[in-house]
């Protein structure tokens, strides 16, 4: 066994918890994390929000800097296509997002750690459901083989 | 005269006819368009000897009729040397020479209407470095000793000072890790028809074998450029028969089939991709001499890949590579340049490519190819 699958096997059962960088635009998926929170759903304490006013805002550069960092997943969430609050912003973020994903797949890395999906402001369960889905997946795969050393 | 139709054409200089490849007419045409006014100035090959050139501005007819002659050995790039210079200019151009100087029009750094640009049929190129080493390995004799190259019948022969010529099929050489450079052997652009005139000596049979070259006009700029050479009395031209052109589409058939073979015996699988493409990537020293060839790229100084890449980050891959892979994905052409330049011998356009090859598949979208927006950019994918 290589030192990195045992380090692994060694966070799955130590009850490691995955960190996960999930991208929200301000309008509906910050506010389906809203509705989450007062709907009581539960969810793992995994993700960590940042806020952008629009989905179409990320940058692919954001996220291959969030996976950098040591992020076990990145989510990129956003409006229902025909929803955004700027007309148009998600249908960029797709056409970014079909880009990104091709790279990211073809450099090796789980498709199961970045994900779209798209939450508007009223679907707080769909929300928690989509975070507690993500953990899951990720807790079988382990920690990201791009984290750098020493983060945990 | 009229885009679409296709002649068989040579020089009516004696000399240029004798020196330059295949009757000299691309020399003849340029240096017509020179002296006719058409353009302000041409781009040629200085040569310095068999495997070093210097590519030129000039402006000077002489100097382009001097140029005559083929260089099989000088891997050089046309596309960044007249961008951002606003130039009525006529230029030389192989399949990857074309498909740069398109991106750059698409980016605004070529003004396209003002450019004239004579593609040539290109089987590929090899890379000076290689072939001085080939010349001592695989041929037996000194780089030094080399009067003329040529390529015939699948066979790259080497003529020496004394008069001699050695011969070694491709295939033989390619066996042994030497020939054409690796892009060269996986692409399938082997006519440029996105040029606006495509030249070369695919085609050309009989008694003009090796004497005249075989023309297709693509555009009305190519239209241009071959009747005020006629006119101008440098070049003679006549209609091929119809043997001759399906000739010609036959060639271009087999070689296509083989880049295609090439393509499928290089990019295979990998299962443990990211270790890959780390151990390829580690030796990088960030000199970034991969991004200032690039053709297709525009950014210039200021650019994402180097604003947000620091080595002192100590990231597991470098954000450089990361953001030049994703922005490569559309817009890679395959011409080899990086791999060319890179000093440290990461075979960069491989993992370029690895990238770009399903990206432009899923989009069907080939870059250089036509004025279709790249993808990236657009507001709605049309699917």
């Amino acid at each position: 066994m290589t030192e990195e699958s045992a380090a692994s096997a060694d966070a799955k059962t130590n009850g490691w918890e995955p960190k996960m960088v999930v991208f929200c635009c301000n309008w509906c998926s910050y506010g389906g994390a809203d509705s989450a929170g007062m709907g009581r759903f539960q969810q793992p304490a995994s993700a960590r929000i940042i806020r952008v006013m629009c989905s179409g805002r990320i940058d692919p550069l954001h996220v291959f800097n969030a996976f950098l960092e040591g992020a076990d997943a990145v989510l990129v969430t956003g409006c229902h296509i025909g929803d955004c609050h700027y007309v148009n912003g998600n249908d960029k973020t797709k056409i970014k997002y079909r880009y990104l994903e091709n790279v990211v797949h073809e450099l090796g890395i789980e498709k199961e750690r970045l994900q779209l999906n798209w939450i508007s402001a009223s679907e707080g369960e769909r929300f928690a459901n989509f975070i507690r889905d993500v953990t899951a997946q990720i807790k079988k795969l382990g920690p990201s083989p791009l984290k750098p050393e020493g983060v945990a | 005269m009229q885009k679409g139709e296709m002649y068989v054409g040579w020089s009516t200089k004696e000399d240029v006819r004798k020196r330059g490849g295949s009757g000299g007419l691309v020399t003849s045409m340029l240096a017509a368009a020179l002296e006719k006014k058409l353009v302000d100035a041409v781009v040629v090959l200085k040569k310095i000897n068999e495997f070093e050139a210097v590519p030129i501005i000039t402006s000077d007819v002489n100097e382009v009729l001097n140029s005559a002659g083929s260089l099989h050995s000088v891997p050089s790039h046309f596309a960044k040397l007249i961008a951002n210079r606003d130039l009525k200019i006529a230029l030389p151009a192989k399949g990857c020479d074309v498909r740069g100087i398109i991106e750059q029009g698409k980016r605004n750094a070529i003004n396209l209407d003002n450019t004239f640009i004579v593609g040539l049929n290109c089987g590929g190129s090899m890379h000076p470095a290689v072939t001085r080493e080939m010349l001592e390995v695989m041929y037996k004799i000194k780089p030094e000793d080399v009067h003329g190259e040529e390529i015939e019948k699948g066979k790259l022969i080497f003529e020496t000072k004394d008069g001699k010529e050695h011969a070694i099929t491709i295939d033989e050489l390619e066996e042994k890790g030497y020939g054409r450079r690796e892009s060269c052997r996986y692409c399938t652009i082997k006519v440029p028809n996105n040029s606006d005139i495509a030249c070369g000596n695919w085609g050309v049979t009989g008694d003009l074998v090796g004497k005249a070259t075989f023309v297709e006009i693509n555009s009305e700029k190519g239209v241009k450029l071959l009747q005020n050479a006629i006119d101008a009395g440098y070049v003679q031209v006549q209609k091929p028969d119809e043997k001759a052109v399906a000739i010609r589409v036959r060639i271009k058939g087999v070689m296509e089939d083989l880049g295609k073979k090439w393509k499928n015996k290089i990019f295979v699988p990998i299962d443990n991709r990211l270790e890959y493409f780390r151990k390829e990537l580690e030796h990088c020293i960030d000199c970034g001499a991969c991004k200032t060839v690039c053709p297709t790229c525009s950014c210039g100084d200021v650019s994402k890949c180097t604003e947000y890449h620091s080595r002192s980050d100590a990231y597991r891959m470098s954000m450089y590579h990361l953001v030049r892979f994703l922005h490569l994905a559309d817009a890679c052409i395959g011409c080899g340049q990086c791999s060319d330049v890179c000093p440290v011998d990461i075979p960069l356009t491989r993992l370029y490519r690895r990238f770009a090859n399903p990206v432009q598949e899923q989009l069907k979208y080939e870059p250089g190819m036509d004025m279709r927006k790249p993808p990236y950019f657009e507001v709605k994918l049309n699917e």
